[in-house]
């Protein structure tokens, strides 16, 4: 199947998950107040489910090439624990959700700058320092999070729970999730042919004439700033930036001009999908949708592994 | 198109690797690099690659500065083949070996018999990462002649490949020497350095360095000097024709 064919047949699939996660889940019968459902509750909570995933599967590519590693996730620098602790310091003192969520926005900067600072000198050469200094501090904002949990409030935990699995009833404004995914995968295709050559060694790369320092910090960036808002968002969604790059990797989509489009489609439908089970199963109470997305994503992830 | 090196000086820490080289490399030939291990021949590889910058002196691509070239214009004369190191790319063979085309834009290639040439055809749409080492060597290899750079610098090019291929590569060499382009290459074999290279450069890794061609240099004291005493003995107790 040409590129082409694969992306369109990946278009088709967001159009029917968009479909599918407006028909999921109950209306009322009168039809105005099920018209004021779908545009005013149903239609934005879908729209941002899409951007979210887009996003993430996304970033979760552009992790995967700076890092020349498929297991690299939008989270591997620390950006979710950053985002969880500073939310979560909100929601224990007690904060609207919009300041939970600019709190959130801080918290995954402060943990980029933090990574960058501390890892990034080598980075034209060697990105083991940056990948170490991630890893340690979301190590590090792990704890501190469990902290804040132990002594937080009891009857504030399912709320910070639910932020920390990610949940996409929060969402606010899908109208500025969506220009971030036209915008952020606008940029990426623009740096396609380097990231396809930043694939090989930093050497090789810089041998066929990419500046590898500068493209890797444009990637981290980018990948940084596209994770950020969905976390300040929707909290910490697990599995989609890890798996829908590295499963479309696998059935072929090697090139970054076909891959990242594809990952935008790909993760939005995801996550659209996710998130309509995550109202609808236990309906009428909701499960946090990043438990959706890791039990939909493991099965898949070990089946797709099993391929040679 | 030549490149030159005036007055280089490379160091690792404070060690001085080599000190001082002067080196002009003409088209039509072929260079071989020689010297123990950590003598400094992948860092000068990088250096005359234009990647490293020397502690002192200066490398020229005909009059101009390599350094102040910008990226994209050395990369359309200047190619290196790096030690193995290939672990993020999750493509097929094809579309690794097409990434050798990047400084020259975007193209449709027709990668078929620069593929067949490398024994490449019936590995073409597998993925890079199932293939063996020697066969990974050759993708390298076919990727660096997607580039046709007119400087070719390859550091340890018959890694990995088995006796027939590490002739192909070295007969690639010459052909593409006589085609007018300049190749440089490290190896270890003092017989295939015999063979197929006009000049050598010896590195001793304590700074002394030697310039000349196979015939002066490929001598039993000489390697010995290069190695350590006794390992002459290990080409001449060799039973292929000798030239050491």
């Amino acid at each position: 199947m040409s590129s082409a064919a694969k992306l369109l047949l990946l278009g088709l699939t967001a159009l029917l998950a968009l479909a599918l996660g407006l028909m999921a889940g109950a209306l009322p019968a009168d039809h105005e107040l099920a018209m004021q459902i779908l545009t005013e509750l149903r239609g934005p909570r879908v729209a941002a489910a899409f951007a979210c995933g887009g996003l993430l599967a996304l970033a979760g590519a552009l992790m995967q090439t700076l890092f020349r590693n498929p297991l690299a996730e939008p989270y591997l620098l620390g950006v979710s624990g950053g985002a969880g602790l500073l939310a979560l310091l909100g929601m224990a003192a007690g904060l609207a959700w919009l300041w939970v969520s600019v709190l959130a926005f801080a918290g995954s900067l402060l943990a980029l700058a933090l990574a960058a600072a501390l890892g990034g000198r080598l980075l034209a050469r060697d990105h083991t320092p940056l990948l170490l200094a991630g890893v340690m501090l979301a190590a590090g904002f792990g704890s501190l999070i469990a902290l804040v949990l132990s002594v937080a409030p009891i009857e504030r935990l399912p709320g910070m729970l639910f932020f920390l699995m990610g949940d996409l009833a929060w969402t606010s404004n899908p109208f500025m999730l969506w220009a971030a995914l036209l915008l952020a995968t606008g940029t990426a295709l623009g740096l396609s042919r380097r990231l396809d050559v930043l694939q090989l060694s930093p050497l090789k790369a810089a041998s066929l004439g990419v500046a590898v320092a500068p493209t890797r910090w444009m990637l981290f960036t980018l990948a940084g700033a596209c994770t950020a808002l969905v976390v300040a968002q929707a909290g910490s969604i697990g599995f989609v930036g890890l798996m829908v790059p590295h499963a479309l990797r696998k059935t072929g989509f090697s090139g970054h001009r076909v891959l990242l489009p594809a990952c935008a489609l790909a993760g939005g439908s995801l996550l659209v999908l996710a998130d309509a089970l995550a109202r609808t199963v236990i309906a009428p109470r909701e499960l946090p949708v990043g438990v959706l997305t890791a039990l939909l994503g493991v099965p898949m992830m070990l089946w797709l592994l099993r391929k040679p | 198109m030549s490149l030159a090196a005036h007055r280089v000086t490379l160091q690792a820490g404070s060690r001085t690797l080599v000190d001082t080289l002067d080196l002009v490399l003409e088209p039509g030939e072929v260079l071989g690099i020689l010297g123990p291990n950590g003598a400094g021949k992948s860092t000068l590889i990088s250096m005359l690659a234009g990647l490293a910058v020397p502690a002192c002196g200066q490398i020229m691509l005909d009059n101009q500065l390599l350094a102040a070239l910008p990226p994209l214009t050395r990369a359309q004369h200047i190619g290196v083949l790096p030690q193995g190191d290939e672990g993020g790319f999750f493509g097929s063979v094809a579309d690794f070996v097409a990434l050798g085309h990047y400084p020259f834009g975007v193209a449709v290639l027709d990668l078929t018999p620069l593929l067949a040439a490398w024994e490449l055809a019936d590995l073409a749409h597998r993925p890079l990462d199932t293939l063996s080492g020697g066969e990974r060597q050759r993708a390298r290899l076919a990727q660096l002649a997607v580039q046709q750079p007119r400087i070719a610098l390859l550091d340890e090019p018959l890694t990995h490949l088995d006796p027939a291929h590490q002739a192909r590569l070295l007969a690639w060499a010459r052909n593409d020497a006589d085609a007018g382009h300049s190749v440089v290459l490290t190896l270890h074999d003092p017989n295939w350095a015999a063979g197929h290279c006009d000049h050598l450069l010896f590195l001793y890794g304590d700074g002394r360095w030697q310039l000349g061609t196979p015939a002066a240099l490929l001598t039993p004291a000489s390697l010995e000097a290069l190695y350590g005493a006794g390992t002459a003995a290990l080409w001449r107790k060799s039973d292929r024709a000798q030239p050491v």
